[in-house]
């Protein structure tokens, strides 16, 4: 067997593996052993605690499900390589994951306070909508300050990651599948319902799963567009910082936990659903 | 026709095949068999000339609606469908009525002897039977020309000429007009009207089988 050949090799390479798999375990632990049962409860007495979880799911869900529209169909022409411009797309895909996401933040509150676009969507949209329906305008607009700035922030950092993972399932996807499609009486879109998707499907779970995880926990470009403000745009890692910044350690310890046990739970549906061939 | 894909090229080609000839074409490898044959599925598009199917020319018309059965030299099937889903898919595709296709694939799995293999997934199957699988699903949907990418390559040696002879018969009885690629001389003695030589990257030798 080749194993008893590279076991020396195998072992010098698990170490780096091994470390960074200590670090983030001992980092958990370390965490969760300050908590109490006592400290659980009285964070989560806090009814602030609860809308802000509640919003942080919403919030989290809604973008993700906005990412998976634009990311699948973006993903595979990105991966075909058909349209003349594919190499400018690419290359613009990699910016939002390479700039710090307070810069995107940023770029998101000049561009709905600063332009006349942006003020449209913003505040024009809300006003013209509460003209239609008869209610009373609102002062804010829908992204500035408000729900829909969480969900603009969360979808333009999830979707640029969830791109690069559902274009790579596209690339280990054997394409002349789909060429043999159409031969036996597919229309693209037909191949693409039938054959293509279907085949890539562990690929677009991993990007829902690693998008939801990303936008879940995405604080700073949020806090800079939508503020922290109690039951209007707190978030669960806003409540962290608050917690934190009030001197109430224990409760940011609390939250903090509780976000990576939702995480893990979630990775691990996730992977029960892609079973084998899960790419998570 | 002239065709050209990165280095290769196919220039001043031209092949005609009769209707209802099982038409056998050979040649060294590297010489764009199966260039021409992804050229007449519509994968790939002629340069110049045109491709005339039953009178219409067919360089204007998408390869979904050529009705042409095309089996791969790969043997390629859709592995996330059991075989009796890969079979069903043209039919599928067709809105053809669920009765009619249960009966259409019934049919042709008792025909290439593959019923017992209809609802195993394509990873368990040999190179043989997915080659027996993609042809089931070439013809299941009486194609007017079939393309056969050496698809006897990945049948043992025991079987390869029975196999040969129901190919014969099979094209004999549904009157499909077939384009066969095969390096084996065996082979194309057995099921060809007519032979083509595809010399290297040059035109097209035609010439009646003996």
């Amino acid at each position: 067997m080749l194993n008893n050949f590279t076991k020396k090799f195998d072992a010098v390479l698990t170490v780096p593996l091994v470390f960074y798999v200590v670090v983030i375990v001992g980092l958990i632990i370390s965490a969760t052993v300050k908590i109490t049962p006592d400290k659980v409860t009285s964070t989560f007495a806090n009814p602030a605690i609860w809308n802000s979880a509640l919003r942080s799911f919403t919030t989290s869900i809604i973008s993700t499900l906005l990412v998976v529209i634009v990311a699948v169909p973006a993903g595979y022409i990105l991966s075909r390589q058909r349209i003349k411009a594919a190499g400018f797309f690419d290359s613009i895909i990699d910016l939002p994951i390479v700039m710090p996401p307070l810069v995107i933040g940023l770029c998101i509150l000049i561009f709905f306070s600063s332009t006349n676009v942006g003020r449209f969507l913003d505040r024009g949209l809300a006003q013209w909508l509460a003209e239609l329906t008869g209610r009373k305008a609102s002062s804010s607009g829908f992204f500035i300050f408000n729900v829909g700035g969480i969900i603009a922030v969360q979808f333009v950092v999830g979707c640029a990651f969830a791109i690069r993972v559902i274009k790579s399932g596209f690339d280990e996807f054997d394409h002349r599948l789909e060429d043999l499609a159409m031969t036996l009486g597919a229309s693209p879109w037909k191949s693409f319902f039938k054959v293509s998707l279907p085949n890539t499907m562990p690929a677009i779970i991993a990007a829902l799963v690693i998008t939801w995880a990303r936008v879940f926990g995405l604080f700073g470009p949020i806090q800079l567009l939508c503020g922290t403000m109690r039951f209007k745009t707190e978030i669960l890692p806003t409540s962290i910082y608050l917690e934190y910044s009030i001197g109430n350690l224990n409760g940011a310890l609390v939250l903090g936990v509780f976000m990576i046990l939702t995480s893990i739970i979630t990775i691990a549906v996730f992977k029960q659903i892609g079973g084998n061939k899960s790419k998570i | 026709m002239c065709f050209e894909i990165g280095d290769f090229s196919l220039n001043n080609f031209s092949l005609e095949v009769k209707k209802g000839t099982y038409f056998v074409l050979t040649g060294a490898n590297g010489s764009g068999k199966t260039t021409l044959i992804k050229l007449i599925a519509g994968i790939y598009s002629p340069l110049s000339g045109g491709i005339t199917i039953n009178n219409v020319d067919v360089k204007k018309i998408p390869p979904w609606k050529r009705n042409i059965g095309y089996l791969p030299q790969e043997g390629l099937l859709f592995p996330n469908r059991t075989v009796k889903e890969n079979i069903q898919f043209p039919l599928e595709v067709r809105k053809i009525p669920k009765s009619e296709v249960i009966k259409e694939i019934n049919a042709v799995a008792e025909m290439l002897e593959i019923s017992e293999l209809l609802n195993r997934k394509p990873e368990g199957l040999s190179g043989g039977e997915k080659q027996k699988v993609c042809l089931a699903r070439a013809i299941v949907s009486k194609p007017d020309v079939l393309l056969l990418d050496e698809p006897v390559s990945a049948i043992d040696e025991k079987s390869k000429y029975a196999y040969c002879q129901k190919l014969k018969s099979l094209q004999r009885r549904l009157k499909i007009t077939t384009l066969h690629i095969s390096h084996n001389k065996t082979e194309t003695e057995l099921v060809a009207d007519e032979v083509g030589i595809m010399p290297e990257r040059k035109g097209v030798e035609t010439q009646l089988s003996s």
